[in-house]
Parts: structure tokens; sequence; C-alpha cells
């Protein structure tokens, strides 16, 4: 009951349009795995490192001679100093490494990401179709359950590109072009916002994401086209 | 050659760490500039073999003055600066080659350009 | 002249004082003592901490509820922008800087700082240059692109105002005075120890503060360079950051970060050595693994040069490359492990008093772990895409930066507080003052964690409600302003125990290092004579020690000839070997900061011929200054008495502390001209509409036969250094000149060659590139020869000679580096890029 409560409070705190803890595609849900994986980990050497030196300054150490010392210091400095980074960075990597590898905008299997060019301005964002001269401006329309590269520019200055459900930034750079490849599970309505502060009211540069089914998106696109 | 007991046994192999690691990122940098692998490839490649051996290659300094400096510091006379310097820098080494193992194994994992 | 019969201690006391003391009054700004600069630098870093932490109150106070309009947006961009700037470069480094100045001294057993003066201009440098950024907010026009400066948005086009100018401007100015007391530090560290402190039996505070020292020579120059770059973009249109002309906007985060990365452990590391100094202290025992901490030492000050992409994550860099930068992050928990667990072990073995300076130390653990361990989560790069640019990233940073500094800090501050003055704190407010803050910080960052992984982007104004971020924020702003009252308790506990503190007995805590042989408060020469010192733990050893060295027992007691005196050592052994004579209150280190400021302000105000005025006042000065050396009447002029002393004044010998700091100077230097050197290959390869001009636009055959004269010269002076090295010294004079002469020439050529290339610096990065290395050549090419000329008139003034050899041999590396320069620059920026393809 009580597991219930909390698991449920919990959820409730974590959810909300830009939480990245309220995951909806795989980028986002193996960063908040990654996220809880190392916020458990995180936990229990905090809480034992702080343990250990309030108990350390409590403990009555008797008479420590030279070779008591040495061992003591073996003990913690090549044990705790040593091993245990190395030990943790191996895990955490074993992790990482294919979690971030997943992310990566390479070829796929069978056919071709859609593709979606979206370009940051001071401060709104133009977002294209190419191939089918369809523009929006501030909202994003996308097939759902397929992965999707969105090519990224700038006009003037360094933006960031984010949906935080749907996983990872990616800045948008003057004279550069960067593709971040995201894929909502579900059709709904996902929140984006720029991450990089880009001036007076980088507080208000958000959009929104349409996710459809992608015969629905493929119907859309085609209409908009037609008019 | 430096002395195993010279104080720059200190820094000499972190140096030489920096300097590797400047071409290994610099050289990723202009290999993707230059002649980008293809990306089906993934990290089986001509650059990421390079990097490889760049690392190896660095490793065989770093681990010959890891046991030279050990081996001095043990022969020298307990309490003399020259011991201290010598096993400091002998642990210096041995963590410098550590990282730069630690470092360079990550050629093995990604593709080079993306 | 000696003293008849033994002095008494009061006797030297007055003898001393009549030396070492400030002048009175306003002449207290002629001083150059370490005791007076290292409080002052403290006294004004404090300042500037209560500005920035106004600052971040009225941060809290907009973002306390959602959709808030107390502060507009612009102001709050002003704002956020300051606060950083403010933390970073006019509170946290300086006022480290501060307490190394002040103590590093004490604790080599040594008088003063091998370069008194430049600890002056160091302080007047950062005191200026902190008011004029200061003034940008009192002004309204305050920088508003966030504090670490991205272009474009802090480029002419998107920041017209001068807010941008302020920031590039007065931050090079605090950088200046932070390198110098790099190069200062790292001398005096390694050549004034007192004799037989060897490297190993240093104050484990001392490792810390030469690598910080080191890490500031070698980190600082590529923001100056980035700084300047950006400058001559927005003054002079010089499009090093613009893609259009060829630049590239990431080139500055790249030479941004390639500081500000470094930075956060040249912050971190000597409040790290202010941990390892109090934990043995209060556990009654040496410090466990000495050794492992110097390692650890040595591993940071490297490795935090390898992790400055981790900051540029999300920019696009291929996901190997950052692999690399990832790992390396992550393995900086190893040196950061060693050191915790040996305080670990220390405390283990050692009986613990657990006091005010402890409870701040325990402090810094929780904090400073939590904030490690988010470290190596950002260092995740899958991780890393989500969070970057959220609260997360800010709640990371306060807890390393809180945690890593603020906290060891005030635990040093209270246990170094007898020694500043004289009297021991108050127990009961300083317990508030730090449950205060203690409870008040972690209210406000822990939960900011949370704000960020629900997706709330750093340095927004307001924000929606409803969007679950309103009862952070909310607590989070609470928190703030209970810090906000544990800092003021603190501040008036200070205040009170000026007043109401109990007498500090001599080393209250039972101390092991010189420092506290020193009285408290510590007279202006720290110790009338210099101890001889072979141990780590000369006051646990020793503790008679202050007693018999105020009684003037030990080393270098003469004072007589009415020169500040202290004994220079051998780098490694701590042998002693001459005595170093220095300088007494001086003018000029404040006139040249002042110039400088001339200059500083006039640039921003873009009055460029009152900048020339400026910039020629302060090469007056600083001329001035380098005359004031050596054998000249005003330092130390030859004497019969020196003949009768076992050792040699340093500017008798040809190894003095001079040409350490002209090496260590050229250090920071090249790692200048290796930032440009990078600028320029990066640009190459990476910046989208790089374009080089169809011909090559310098006169080749002037430039090769400049460089060929600059080479005569360099080696002429290098030959003429080690016949006076040998003892050599006919035809000195008209060497000098002679060497003057084919230099002028050299930079005659240098001249019309800048004059008679077809550059467009504005329209091309390429041009800019060349044009900036041109110019830094002509800068070093004519000191050097200035500086040539003004041997040779000291040639004739009888200060240099083969029994004054120790000035050219300073000169001779400024020689080589600016031949050494010339050719670099030569292969890397006209031969390499014609084997390219490049304009021939």
């Amino acid at each position: 009951m009580f597991t219930l409560v909390f698991t449920s409070l919990l959820l409730a705190a974590c959810s909300g349009p830009y939480s990245t803890l309220d995951p909806a595609g795989p980028s986002a849900t193996s960063a908040a795995w990654l996220w809880w994986g190392m916020f458990g980990f995180a936990t229990v050497v905090l809480i034992v490192i702080t343990l250990l030196w309030l108990y350390a300054m409590r403990r009555d150490p008797g008479e420590v001679d030279q070779r008591d010392a040495q061992r003591v210091q073996n003990r913690w400095v090549i044990g705790g100093g040593v091993v245990l980074p190395l030990a943790s960075i191996t895990l955490l990597l074993a992790f990482g490494i294919p979690a971030g590898h997943n992310m990566l905008p390479l070829p796929l299997e069978d056919g071709e990401p859609a593709r979606i060019e979206v370009t940051g301005h001071q401060w709104w964002w133009e977002v294209h179709y190419p191939d089918t001269g369809v523009t929006l401006r501030n909202e994003i329309r996308m097939p759902a359950g397929v992965p999707v590269d969105f090519v990224v520019r700038s006009e003037d200055v360094i933006h960031s590109f984010w949906i935080p459900r749907l996983g990872g930034k990616l800045d948008m750079i003057p004279g550069h072009t960067g593709v971040l490849r995201l894929q909502a599970d579900e059709p709904g309505t996902y929140h984006g916002q720029c991450a990089e502060f880009c001036g007076v009211a980088h507080a208000h540069m958000r959009f929104t994401v349409e996710a459809l089914p992608p015969e629905e998106f493929q119907a859309w696109l085609e209409a908009q086209q037609d008019d | 050659m430096i002395a195993p007991t010279h104080p720059m046994q200190l820094v000499v192999g972190l140096i030489l760490w920096s300097v590797w690691f400047v071409a290994l990122y610099g050289g990723l940098s202009v290999g993707c500039a230059v002649a980008p692998p293809a990306e089906e490839l993934g990290a089986a490649n001509w650059l990421n073999l390079s990097l490889l051996v760049l690392t190896a290659v660095t490793l065989l300094p770093l681990l010959y003055w890891t046991r030279l400096c050990w081996r001095a510091g043990l022969s020298s006379q307990p309490g003399s600066t020259d011991r201290f310097i010598a096993l400091v820098s002998s642990g210096v080494h041995l963590i410098t080659a550590i990282a730069t193992l630690a470092i360079g194994l990550t050629v093995l994992t990604l593709p080079p350009c993306v | 002249m000696t003293e008849p019969g033994p002095r008494s201690a009061e006797q030297i006391h007055r003898e001393f004082h009549q030396v070492w003391r400030n002048l009175p009054g306003l002449g207290t700004l002629s001083a150059v003592n370490h005791t007076s600069l290292g409080l002052r630098f403290m006294v004004t870093g404090a300042i500037f901490f209560l500005i920035g932490g106004l600052l971040a109150m009225l941060v809290r106070t907009q973002l306390a509820l959602p959709e808030q309009d107390i502060i507009s947006p612009d102001l709050y961009n002003q704002i956020f922008t300051m606060h950083g700037t403010v933390m970073m470069f006019l509170f946290a480094i300086p006022i480290l800087e501060g307490l190394a100045i002040y103590l590093i001294p004490k604790m080599i057993g040594a008088r003063d700082l091998a370069f008194p003066r430049i600890t002056s201009l160091g302080y007047y440098c950062y005191l200026f240059g902190g008011l004029i950024i200061f003034s940008s907010l009192v002004l309204g026009m305050a920088p508003d692109s966030g504090w670490f400066m991205y272009t474009p948005l802090s480029s002419a086009e998107f920041a017209p105002g001068p807010g941008s100018d302020f920031w590039l401007l007065g931050v090079t100015f605090v950088e200046i005075s932070a390198v110098a007391a790099g190069v200062e530090l790292t001398v005096s560290i390694l050549r004034s120890r007192t004799n037989g402190m060897s490297l190993r039996q240093m104050p484990i505070y001392c490792w810390y503060i030469l690598a910080m020292a080191l890490m500031i020579v070698f980190g600082f120059p590529p923001l100056i360079l980035a700084s300047i770059l950006l400058e001559l973009e927005r003054a002079a249109g010089m499009p090093f950051f613009e893609v259009a002309g060829g630049g590239d906007p990431i080139l500055w985060q790249h030479l941004f970060w390639l500081f500000g990365h470094p930075e956060v452990y040249i912050i971190f590391l000597p409040a790290a050595g202010i941990v390892s100094t109090l934990i043995p202290v209060f556990s009654g025992r040496p410090i466990v693994g000495y050794r492992w901490i110097v390692l650890s030492i040595i591993l940071t000050g490297f490795i935090s040069f390898g992790l400055w992409v981790h900051h540029m994550f999300t920019v696009g860099i291929p996901q190997l490359a950052q692999a690399f930068f990832s790992v390396a992050s992550m393995l900086v928990a190893v040196p950061t492990g060693i050191q915790l667990f040996a305080w670990l072990a220390t405390l283990w073995t050692g009986r613990v008093v657990f006091n005010l300076p402890m409870l701040w130390i325990v402090g810094f653990l929780i904090i400073f772990v939590c904030g490690g361990l988010t470290g190596v989560m950002l260092a995740l790069v899958p991780f890393n895409w989500q969070v970057h640019d959220t609260h997360f990233v800010v709640a990371h940073m306060h807890y390393v930066l809180v945690g890593g500094m603020f906290f060891p800090l005030i635990a040093g501050f209270y246990y170094w507080l007898p020694h500043f003055s004289g009297r021991m704190p108050s127990d009961v407010l300083g317990r508030w003052g730090f449950w205060l803050t203690f409870i008040g910080f972690n209210t406000t960052f822990l939960l900011m964690h949370l704000t960020g992984l629900l997706g709330m982007p750093r340095r927004v104004y307001t924000y929606e409600a409803g969007l679950g971020w309103d009862w952070l924020n909310l607590l989070s702003s609470v928190g703030g302003f209970i810090m906000a009252a544990g800092v003021a308790m603190i501040i008036v506990d200070v205040l009170l125990h000026f007043r109401f503190g109990r007498k500090a007995p001599q080393n209250p805590w039972n101390a092991d290092t010189l420092d506290w042989a020193t009285a408290t408060p510590p007279t202006t020469y720290n110790f009338a004579s210099l101890p001889t010192c072979s141990t780590r733990h000369p006051l646990w050893e020793n503790p008679e020690l202050p007693r018999t060295i105020e009684q003037g027992e030990h080393g270098l007691t003469e004072i007589s000839h009415g020169r500040r005196e202290t004994w220079g050592s051998e780098a490694v052994t701590g042998k002693v070997t001459a005595i170093f004579h220095l300088p007494t209150n001086s003018w000029l280190p404040l006139c040249a900061a002042a110039s400088l400021a001339v200059v500083c302000i006039s640039l921003l105000v873009r009055v460029y011929e009152l900048s020339i005025v400026g910039a020629v006042l302060a090469a007056v000065f600083l001329l001035r200054w380098s005359w004031e050396n050596g054998a000249h009447p005003a330092m130390a002029p030859p004497s019969a008495e020196e003949s009768t002393r076992d050792l040699p004044l340093h500017s008798r010998t040809h190894d003095g502390p001079g040409l350490w700091g002209m090496v260590i100077t050229l250090m920071a230097n090249g790692a200048l001209y290796m930032s440009l050197l990078f600028a320029w290959f990066y640009l190459w390869t990476v910046s989208p509409e790089w374009s080089i001009p169809d011909q090559q636009p310098l006169l080749m055959l002037p430039l090769l036969a400049s460089g060929i004269l600059l080479t005569v010269s360099a080696l002429d002076f290098r030959r003429i250094t080690r016949h006076l090295k040998a003892g050599r010294d006919s035809g000195l004079q008209a060497a000098f000149w002679r060497i003057a002469l084919i230099g002028t020439l050299h930079v005659g050529l240098l001249i019309w060659v800048i004059a008679g290339s077809s550059l467009a610096p504005t329209e091309l990065a390429h041009d800019a590139v060349l044009l900036f290395m041109l110019i830094y050549q002509l800068f070093h090419s004519g000191l050097a020869v200035i500086l040539t000329a003004l041997q040779a008139r000291r040639v004739h003034y009888g200060y240099v000679s083969r029994h004054y050899p120790y000035e050219p041999v300073v000169v001779a590396p400024f020689w080589l580096y600016t031949t050494g320069v010339f050719w670099l620059g030569f292969a890397a920026f006209i031969l390499l890029p014609m084997s390219w393809g490049g304009a021939a």
C-alpha cells in the first residue's frame, strides 16, 4: 500500500510537459533509465562516504604506529580512491556507450528516416518539410512510432532544439548543420523549447509537437502540399 | 633521457599524455574533415585503427617509466627526496597509463565521425 | 656594521619594522608587502562576493513564483550574467589568490614573495578591472550574454551596446592580475623556501598552490586571447567568430572552455589545499598519504586540461570525440577520490577535535561529494544531452563551486582568523552561520536538480505556471534567503570578534606549519630570523620555534644595510644558495595599473587617442620599474658589507628569481601563442565559410630577411650572455648597442611587411589571424630591442657587468622566445598552408 502511494507520488512529481523523467521516446527513455540507475548508485555512495567520515571522526584510534597508518592508507586510498572510481566508471560506460550509440543518426537497416528541417530565429522556430514546400511556425508535425531526423540550423545566434520527453537536445549554430534523431513512441502532443540562452525572449521560445500515426501524417503532408 | 629521480619525471608522462590527447582529438577531427570513413563500417575503419595504434605507442614509454621510477624509488635511501620523487612519479605514470588506455579504448566502440 | 652584542627581541623588531613597514597614511597605497596585499585581495574579494550574492537574491526573487515581472527580461539577463562573472572572476579566484599570497611566504619560511611589486600591480589590476566591470551594472549597461559570452549573441550585431566590451576589457584586466599572481607564486614556492625545506617537506598547501599557479599560467591565456579577438571583432570588425567572414562561433566556445574547465580546478585545488591543511591539524597527526596527495594534485592539474569539450557536448561534435572527453572527465574522479580517502584515512587514524572549522569541512565533504557525483553523471554523454543547459547543471555547478570552494574557504577563514586578527571567533554565532548556510544551500540547490530534470532551462527570466516547476522554485528561493541569513551571521560573527573575541594564544590550534610561528597578527617581515627546516612538521617537532625565531636565534638577522631580504634556495632540495633582496614600497605598480585602467576605459568609450597615451604611460612606468633593479641605488647598490657575508645577493648571481619569473611568464605567453595556433588550424579545418586570398598577402622576401636579422640578434645576445656568465665583459656596452641596432632593422622590416601587405583583415578571418600574428611578433620584437638598449645604458651606469650578470641572463630567454615564435609562426602560418594548397 505504502509502496503504491509512494510510487504514484513519485510519478506525479516526475510528470510534466517538459519532464525528462516522463519519457515518450526511446532516447528519452534510455536517458531516464540512466538517470535512475546513476541516482541510486550515487545516493548509496554519498551516504556511505558521509557515514564513514562521521564514524572516522568519532572513533577512538587507539595507538596508531607507522605500520598501522600505512595499512589504513593502502586500504582507503587504493580501495576508495583508485579502485572504486575506476570500477564505477567501467560500469557507467558499459551502460552509457551503447545508450549513446543508439541515439546516433546512423543509417537505418531498412529505409530512410523522415527528415524535418528546423531553423532557429530570435525568437521563433521555422519548420520545413524538405521536397514539399510545407513550412510551419512554432509547430512541428511528425509521424509517431518511427525515427525522425531533425536537421537543425540557425539564422542568427545559437539556439538549442530540445523536446525533453522525446530525447536530448542539439545546438543550432550559425553556419553549421546538425542532425538529431528522435522518435515519439505514441501519437500525442509534446512540447519543445530553446535550451541555449539566446537573448531577451529566450524564455518564450517554445514550440509544440504533434505526433500523428504515420498514415495520418502522410495524409496531412499531402493535403498541405495541395494547398 | 631523464633520470628516474629527476623532478621532471613528475610531469613528463603527463606532458606526453597531453600531446597524445591533442593528437587523438586533432587526428580524429582532421581525419573526419579530410577523408571520413563510411558510417556503415562502425568502429572498424582506418581512422579508429590509427588512433588505437597511436594509443598503444603512447602506452609503451608510460609503462616503461612506471617501472623505471618504481625500481629507482625502492632502491633510494628511505626518507630521501630522490625516493619521494621517483615513487610519486611512478604512480603518476601508472595512472596516466590507465587514463590513456581508458580514453583510447573508446575507439573500439563508436564510429568516428557521427 | 654589526651590532655590539646580542640584540633583544624588541630591538630586532624595531629595526626590522623600520625597513619593512608600509608608508603611513595614504602612503599605504604604495605597499608591496604580501601580508597587506593578501588581506586587501581577500577583503576586496569578500565585498565582490556580497555584491554577487545580492544579485543571486534578485534572481531568486524573480524566479520564486511563476510569471512574475518584478525584473524585466533585459535587466534579468544583466543580473545573471553579472552574478556569474562577479563570482567567478572577482570573488573565487582573487580571494583564493589573496589567501595564497598571504600564506605562502609564511608557510615556506620567507619574509615576502619573490616579486613584491608584482603583488601590488596584480592587486591594482584586479581592483580597477573589478570596478570597471561593476560600474557597468551601476550604469545600467552591464553585459547580458551570460558569463561565458557565447558569440554571436555577444558580438556587435546582437549586442551592440557596450556591455560586452565592459566584460571583455574588464575581465582581461583582472586576468592580468591572476597571471601575475600565478607567476610569482610559482617562483616563490620553488625558489624562496627556507633552508633545507626540500620538495617533500613542503607543507601540502604549497603543492596545491604550486599546481594552481601553474594552471593559471597555462589556463588563462586562451581566454585572454579569445577576449582580445572578440574585442577586435567588435571594435575593428575582424571576423574571427563570424561565419560570413570565414570565422566560427564554436571557436569562441573552444577557447573559452579551454580556460573555463581548468578554471574550475584552479578554484578547487587551493580550497582542497585548505582541507588538507586543516584535517591533519584537527586530527593531531600527519596527513596520511602525503605522496598520494601530491600525485593526485599533479594528475588533476593535467587531466583537467583534457575535459573542456564536456561543456560542449550538444554542439554536434562526433560522438567518438565526445567519448574521449567524457572518459577523461570521469577519470578526474580518481585523483579526487584519492584525496577524499586520504582525508578519511587521516581522520580514521587521528583523534579528531570537532570544532567550528571542522564543521565547515564536514559540510564541504557532503556537498562536494554530491557535486562530484552529479559531475560524473554529466560526463555521460547520452544523459548530458538531456540535462545540459537546464537547472540540473546550475545545481551541479553550485554544488561543486560552493561545496568545493566556499565551504573550505570559510573553514580556512575561521582557522586563520586568529592569525589575521590575533583574536578567536565566537563558537555560537559561527555554528548558527554554518547551519543556516548549510540548510539554506541544500534547500536551494538539491531541489534544483529535480527542477532541471523536469525540463526547466537555465537563464529563463520567468516560467509558466503548472509545468511542475512552481513549488520547486519557491522552495529554492526560500532556501536562498536562508543561506543569505547564514552568510550575514558569519559577517556579524567576524565583525564582533574584532571587538569581543578573546585574545588568541600563540599557535591556538596546535598547528604544525611555519605560518603559525609568526606573531598574530603577523609582523611585516614575518620572521625576525629564518629557521632551517628539515621536517614537514616544524612546530610539532620544535614548539619553541616561534620564540627562538623572534629572538633572532636563526639565520639572516642582519638588517643594518636597510634592505628587505629573504633566502633564495634551490628548487628541489631547498638548500640556500643566495639572498634575495626585495624592493621596498613603490608607487610604480599603482601608476602602471592606473595607466592600464586609462587604456581600458578609453577603449570602452572608443577614444583611441587616449588609449595610446595610456599605453605609453604604462610602458614608461613599467620600464622605470625595470630600471630600479639590481645594483641601482634604489635597490641594492654595491656595498662593502656584502663581501663579508657567506651568501651572494641574487643580483650578483646568474640564477636569480628574475630568470625563473621570465621563463614562467614566457610559458604563459607561449600558451597564448599556442591558442592562436589552435585558432588558426581550427578555423582552417572546421570553419564553414573559411576562404583564403588568391595571392599570398605578405611580402615574402622582407619577411625572411627580417627573420634572419632577428635570429642574428638573438644568437648574438645569447653569446654575450654566455661570455658574461664566464666572467668576460669587455665591449659589453657596444655589443648591446649592436644587437639593439640589428634588432631595430628587423623591426623596421617587419613594419614594412605589415604596411606593404595586401591583407584584408575586416573581410577575411584568414587575414585577420595573419595580421594578429604579425602584430604579436612586432610587439615582442620591439620590446626585445627596448630591453636590450636599456641593458646597454645600464652597462654605462655600472648596473650590469661581470659582477652583475643577472639582468642579461633574464633578457636572453625573451630573445630566444621571440625568435622561436617567429620561425614557428613562419612555418605554421606560411609554409604549412602553402603545402595544403593555400595562397602561395
